[in-house]
């Protein structure tokens, strides 16, 4: 009991700590994340035609998204200027970008894991725009974002369009998601075979551990 | 054929000898539990980290331009690269995580008394090693946490008396955490790896020298002790199948749960990020770090947090043997440090304002405070516990301690011991 006492306490300690940090984070809309090809599929679009007109996704090649299901074809309808094998950069020039927000807008390549709740924040952030008194667009998770409102959040007039822009953000976080750690599918595959292996390998080493010691009992 | 070059290694190298002496006869209580397999753990952790980290180096690339993107280079490019350095982040954790419950084991069950000083003082030196290594290989990612971390915590030798400020430069190589820095970094966060595994090994020459200790902290007779191999060497395996179910859970399920998010944002010098936090191990010295409200002050005080424990031997001024089990204020005391310990490390991870600084300074008085009242606690529990005499089963332990004496070789070597050995026996002799 004592011996887990311990255990649990140092546990314990890094679990609270850690959790002492993700309450910062504030209001997030709790999104559950759609792990599914088509929904980063969908998201890759947007992306592409929408992010990238600013934003970079630097440690990602085109050829990549073969891995989210994509066949050449449907990658060659995102190129514009671009070879299949080039990383995805935006073309918007970094001068350009750089005079209109006052920095280069961050990569995206590791969003979903930069932030604390990334998939939720980037959900929450591109529904969160709404017009001030002044008519211009801000945003309730970022007051005073230089980012526009990309998906056009506060000028949607109906239910029905802000659900459907809704849905385009939780596909732009499912595709932010898969390119934050792309090998988080092999990674869990992989693992479900070591834990069964680990469990089984140390069931046969307690019952050898109660074998040698039951010679001294 | 085995047999024949077995021997004919024999001739020239001790190694049956060896085998001997430090696994098939050396004698291990048998009433250790499975805390006392923590140590095996924390050097099959080594063993982890020192083999990741090489193949982690062979792809980085310690250059302030390269850093970060040679960290996603592993993780996307390089063959199972992700699991390399998940092993090497999640092993991080694992090794203070292990060296932690391996330390509190040692205060709980009294294991650092007579006459383990050595060995406890070893042990302590390891835990700074590991400390500095952890902190050095922290930079390297080159994350804005990464960054942020190492400025500040290179600052805290600013408070070294006049030359305060060229200690800084010196050990950052540049008047700010930059790539000199970096650079010096990776080269000792590779060297130091080497330097613990050669204090592990003096650390293990002082073990099997004074022989572990036992959950009753008294010396077993000779028969109660049985050998390392086969017992333990089963119990430590499988002791270490139940870690690595733990650890691989953490490795290929939940690997960012150990990396702070700020950390997968790159270093900009010129964003401050709102709050600075150590990783997890670091939390409970920041902070006494930051209750202390003078810098100079907070420095010393993080500091002693750590070398006070040096002093343990002697602040423990009790005349019972053993340790927490037959020591009831002692093992009050330990466990009120161990709660405490967990709320400093609460409250290392909270920006330091309203109540929250209060807390950190009740917690780092209740800290020290509890150092300082040892000798008297201890005292005062030895008066008591001769008065009302002791649980039956310690009476025992400590007389069949004193028969052990008798016969051990290098138990009481002192001149005075040489006297409390023959009232011993003269004891014993009157008692039969």
């Amino acid at each position: 009991m004592r011996k887990l006492l311990v255990l649990l306490s140092a546990v314990a300690m890094s679990v609270v700590a850690q959790g002492a940090m993700a309450s910062a984070a504030g209001a997030l809309k709790m999104v559950e994340i759609d792990n599914s090809e088509q929904a980063r599929q969908r998201g890759v679009e947007i992306v592409v035609s929408t992010c990238m007109m600013c934003h970079s996704l630097k440690y990602i090649k085109f050829s990549d998204l073969t891995e989210i299901g994509m066949t050449k074809e449907q990658i060659n309808n995102l190129l514009e200027d671009q070879d299949i094998n080039d990383r995805m950069m935006s073309l918007t020039p970094v001068e350009v970008r750089k005079e209109s927000y006052g920095k280069v807008p961050p990569d995206l390549s590791v969003m979903a894991i930069a932030r604390k709740k990334g998939p939720q924040h980037i959900y929450t952030l591109l529904t969160d725009y709404y017009y001030n008194e002044e008519e211009e667009t801000d945003n309730h998770l970022f007051p005073g974002i230089k980012m526009p409102d990309a998906l056009a959040y506060a000028d949607a007039e109906s239910d029905e369009e802000r659900a459907e822009i809704e849905a385009q953000a939780h596909d732009v976080a499912s595709f932010l998601v898969w390119a934050a750690d792309p090998s988080a599918e092999s990674r869990r595959t992989i693992g479900t075979y070591v834990i069964i292996y680990l469990i089984i390998l140390t069931a046969l080493l307690y019952l050898l551990k109660r074998r040698i010691w039951g010679k001294i009992h | 054929m085995l047999k024949k070059v077995f021997s004919w290694v024999d001739e020239r190298f001790p190694l049956d000898e060896m085998i001997k002496h430090e696994l098939t006869e050396y004698p291990v209580p048998r009433n250790l539990n499975y805390m006392w397999s923590f140590g095996f753990l924390a050097m099959f952790v080594l063993v982890v980290q020192l083999l990741s980290g090489i193949f982690l180096a062979m792809h980085y690339k310690a250059d302030v331009n390269m850093a970060f993107d040679s960290i996603q280079h592993i993780m996307r490019d390089v063959n199972y690269g992700w699991l390399i350095r998940y092993l090497h982040s999640t092993g991080a954790s694992a090794f203070f995580a292990v060296i932690f419950i391996h330390i509190g084991r040692t205060l709980y069950y009294g294991s650092y008394r007579r006459p383990r000083e050595l060995l406890w003082w070893t042990g302590l030196v390891l835990l700074l090693l590991l400390m500095a290594t952890a902190f050095m290989g922290y930079l390297l990612p080159w994350g804005q946490m990464s960054f942020w971390g190492a400025q500040v915590i290179t600052a805290l030798f600013g408070v070294t008396p006049f030359i305060g400020e060229e200690v800084v430069i010196w050990l950052r190589g540049d008047f700010v955490v930059g790539d000199a820095t970096l650079t010096r970094f990776f080269a000792l966060h590779y060297l130091f790896p080497f330097i613990i595994t050669v204090a592990v090994a003096i650390h293990l020459v002082a073990l099997h020298w004074v022989k572990s200790s036992n959950p009753s902290g008294i010396t077993l007779h000779a028969k109660d002790n049985i050998p390392f191999h086969p017992y333990f060497t089963i119990k430590d395996l499988f002791g270490l199948g139940v870690f690595l179910i733990i650890f691989f859970g953490f490795v290929f399920f939940s690997p960012e749960f150990w990396i702070m998010p700020e950390n997968n944002v790159p270093a900009d010098p010129m964003v401050t990020p709102p709050h600075i936090v150590p990783e997890w191990y670091f939390l409970p010295f920041y902070a006494i770090l930051r209750s202390i409200p003078d810098p100079m002050g907070g420095v010393v005080a993080m500091a002693m947090s750590i070398l006070i424990f040096l002093a343990m031997p002697w602040l423990d001024r009790s005349n019972v043997p053993g340790g927490a089990k037959f020591r009831p204020g002692y093992r009050v005391m330990i466990y009120v440090w161990f709660l405490d310990l967990m709320l400093l490390g609460y409250v290392g991870a909270q920006a330091p304002e309203g109540i929250f600084i209060l807390l950190g300074r009740i917690a780092t008085f209740i800290y020290f405070g509890l150092f300082l009242l040892l000798p008297f606690i201890s005292r005062r529990e030895e008066r008591r516990s001769r008065e009302e005499g002791l649980p039956r089963e310690a009476e025992r332990l400590i007389r069949e301690e004193q028969e052990e004496l008798l016969r051990s070789e290098h138990y009481l070597r002192r001149e005075n011991d040489e006297k409390e050995l023959r009232d011993i026996r003269k004891r014993l002799e009157d008692e039969s």
